[in-house]
């Protein structure tokens, strides 16, 4: 790799932040309908496994589409319980990950191990990758692109499309839907099964670009700090995505910590995200941008 | 709803994940009935056994009914996680830096009051940052969980971690904090009755007094309870702080009566038990008995079920998460 150590930096950082950032996504569809996406450490862990079983057996392709459909089923599991059963979200979140946890442990035995695939390689768009410094941050792999451009194609989908603007109104006032003759259950519903298959699709991009093999927990949190991300980031697409992109920096730069002699801890280092996240919300005020029916069950009628 | 109503919810909950399980294990290929009796055997094969299972339960049990306490009070505080594991390092901190400074008992209850403290504090500051600044629990407890593993981490492979070990943990902690085994040969540590009372306590301040009055207002309509003349501010804070001094002595044993010395990731997972626990028992604290004695025993028969049968251990995982599962959905068809 050329460009020294910075672009190398940056380059890791952009490779440790793509899961992270697609689930972030995932995560913003689902919470701008009014839904906590907690289940997102669940969804990629789901994720994670179908991909490495479903590439081993049958190429990249097959295993991205099996992540986003078990992700996918991770989040019809909460919003099973939260729209049709009223539900606490948080608490259904927390039950969809024990389950994804138990499940993904109990299946990758009984599948008799986890198979190896090898790592999605880099696609070098051309000019850019020549480009000085940010050069080797352009060289990634595919499901990095595809999260790259899911980024504007979110953006739009909220702001401009009718689908996206009922999907923040769901989000802020259900009752204001209802009355414009939309379904609140049924927005926040699809808006939860797409942010899920985003979900696997980000747990795909964490087994297929960054292991190669799938192992009890590999998700380790990183569902948790997409949800950080999307704090930080304010609920916009854009801005979770830089978030997850410094949170990559964080923890590329922790793990060359030696190298870069810093002079506070790995851990501290690592803290920063969740204080950063904390932040925001208590300095931040209404400027936080969180949605206002976000937590809130559905009033059954 | 009455209490029993709600033992036999949980109960249903519990048997269906159990057979739900069983038909996995089916499609697996394993034989469900061997792995079940397995199963109780590694829990009540014998005295020890059933003591380890009880300790395991103290935590739960702790832990849980904070949790439950401030769902009652409308608080999704899912903060026990990081509550746990600062107790814990207070707990230790407190062993490490004054071992034998007090006589008998008082060193362990000492290091149980710092631990207490420790989980009180860090659960307090997201019930402040709510009252003042209006941000949502289950956020800022939900962030303060990974600060404060985080913390844990820091603490272990800094100052207190034992040197030459090769693995984040203190070292030993002075016998005089240990917490002293309830019969003498068994390994069931004093934590377990201490926690039956603490929940027994709980359910008795929340429903013959008039701050567990006020409480249960709070969760019922905060609105309502304003009217009331209920502060609301300061219950919230009260609230959040005696639900994590809970977890924060949940910590404490646990490294007092189990470890003997803080272990990195000793409590991984047992906030969010705690909050799956606290739901399962429909946060009514001494049902949080049962429901923590049944999330400890499937933990504590796993290991003996997964030796004795190849049934991998983390099938408890998906039987407690159906089990929550389960709850919920039969909870949002009553309301």
């Amino acid at each position: 790799m050329t460009g020294g150590p910075g672009a190398e930096m940056l380059a890791a950082a952009v490779r440790i932040g793509t899961p992270l950032a697609i689930a972030s996504l995932g995560g913003i569809l689902s919470e701008r309908g009014g839904t906590f996406a907690v289940s997102l450490e669940g969804q990629m862990l789901a994720g994670a496994l179908a991909a490495v079983l479903a590439a081993h057996a049958g190429g990249t392709c097959a295993g991205v589409a099996a992540a986003a459909l078990a992700g996918a089923m991770v989040a019809a599991c909460v919003a099973a319980a939260t729209v049709r059963f009223g539900a606490d979200q948080m608490v259904s979140g927390i039950a969809a990950n024990l389950l994804a946890l138990g499940l993904t442990s109990f299946a990758v035995r009984a599948a008799g191990g986890s198979p190896r695939v090898a790592l999605l390689p880099a696609w070098d768009l051309g000019w850019l990758a020549r480009l000085p410094v940010v050069g080797p941050a352009l060289t990634q792999p595919a499901l990095t692109w595809l999260g790259l451009a899911l980024v504007p194609l979110l953006a739009i989908l909220l702001r401009r499309t009718p689908w996206g603007i009922m999907l923040r109104a769901t989000g802020e006032n259900p009752d204001a839907v209802l009355a414009a003759g939309g379904s609140p259950a049924r927005m926040r519903m699809a808006a939860m099964l797409a942010g899920g298959a985003l979900g696997g699709v980000a747990g795909a991009a964490l087994a297929l670009q960054q292991v190669g093999v799938f192992t009890d927990g590999m998700t380790s949190g990183r569902g948790f700090l997409a949800l950080a991300a999307i704090i930080v980031g304010r609920w916009s697409p854009a801005g979770a995505c830089l978030a997850c992109l410094a949170f990559g920096a964080a923890e590329a730069l922790q793990l060359r910590a030696q190298a870069f002699a810093l002079p506070v801890s790995s851990y501290v280092v690592q803290m920063t995200p969740y204080l950063l996240a904390l932040l925001v919300l208590s300095v931040a005020g209404r400027g936080t941008r969180m949605p206002g029916a976000l937590g809130r069950p559905l009033e059954r009628r | 709803m009455t209490a029993l109503a709600g033992f036999g919810r949980a109960g249903g909950a519990m048997a269906a994940s159990l057979v739900v399980a069983g038909m996995l294990m089916l499609l697996a290929g394993h034989d469900p009935v061997g792995a079940y009796a397995a199963m109780a055997r590694g829990v009540f094969g014998s005295p020890d056994r059933i003591a380890v299972a009880l300790n395991r339960a103290t935590p739960y049990l702790l832990a849980g009914s904070g949790v439950a306490l401030c769902f009652r009070a409308g608080l999704a505080n899912i903060g026990a996680e990081g509550q746990i594991a600062l107790g814990g390092l207070a707990a230790a901190a407190a062993a490490l830096l004054a071992p034998g400074w007090l006589p008998g008992l008082a060193m362990p209850a000492a290091a149980l009051l710092a631990a207490a403290t420790a989980g009180a504090a860090w659960s307090a500051l997201a019930g402040v940052l709510r009252v003042w600044r209006g941000v949502h629990e289950v956020l800022s407890t939900l962030l303060l969980n990974f600060v404060a593993a985080l913390l844990v981490a820091e603490a272990l492979h800094g100052d207190m971690g034992e040197d030459g070990s090769g693995f984040p943990q203190s070292p030993m902690l002075d016998p005089s904090a240990w917490l002293p085994p309830l019969v003498q040969g068994l390994e069931l540590h004093a934590g377990a009755p201490a926690a039956l009372l603490a929940a027994a306590v709980l359910q008795a301040v929340l429903w013959r007094t008039v701050p567990g009055f006020q409480w249960r207002l709070l969760g019922f309509s905060p609105r309502a309870a304003r009217y009331a003349g209920v502060p609301v501010a300061r219950a919230t804070v009260a609230v959040m702080a005696v639900g994590g001094a809970l977890a924060g002595v949940a910590g404490g044993v646990e490294v007092l009566g189990v470890h003997q010395r803080l272990i990195e990731g000793f409590s991984a997972g047992f906030g969010f038990a705690a909050v799956a626990i606290a739901l399962v028992a429909a946060a009514e604290p001494l049902a949080v008995v049962p429901a923590a004695v049944f999330f400890a025993a499937l933990e504590t028969g796993s290991q003996a079920m997964q030796r004795a049968t190849g049934v991998p251990s983390s099938l408890v995982l998906v039987i407690q998460g159906l089990t929550l599962l389960f709850v919920l959905a039969g909870l949002g068809r009553r309301a």
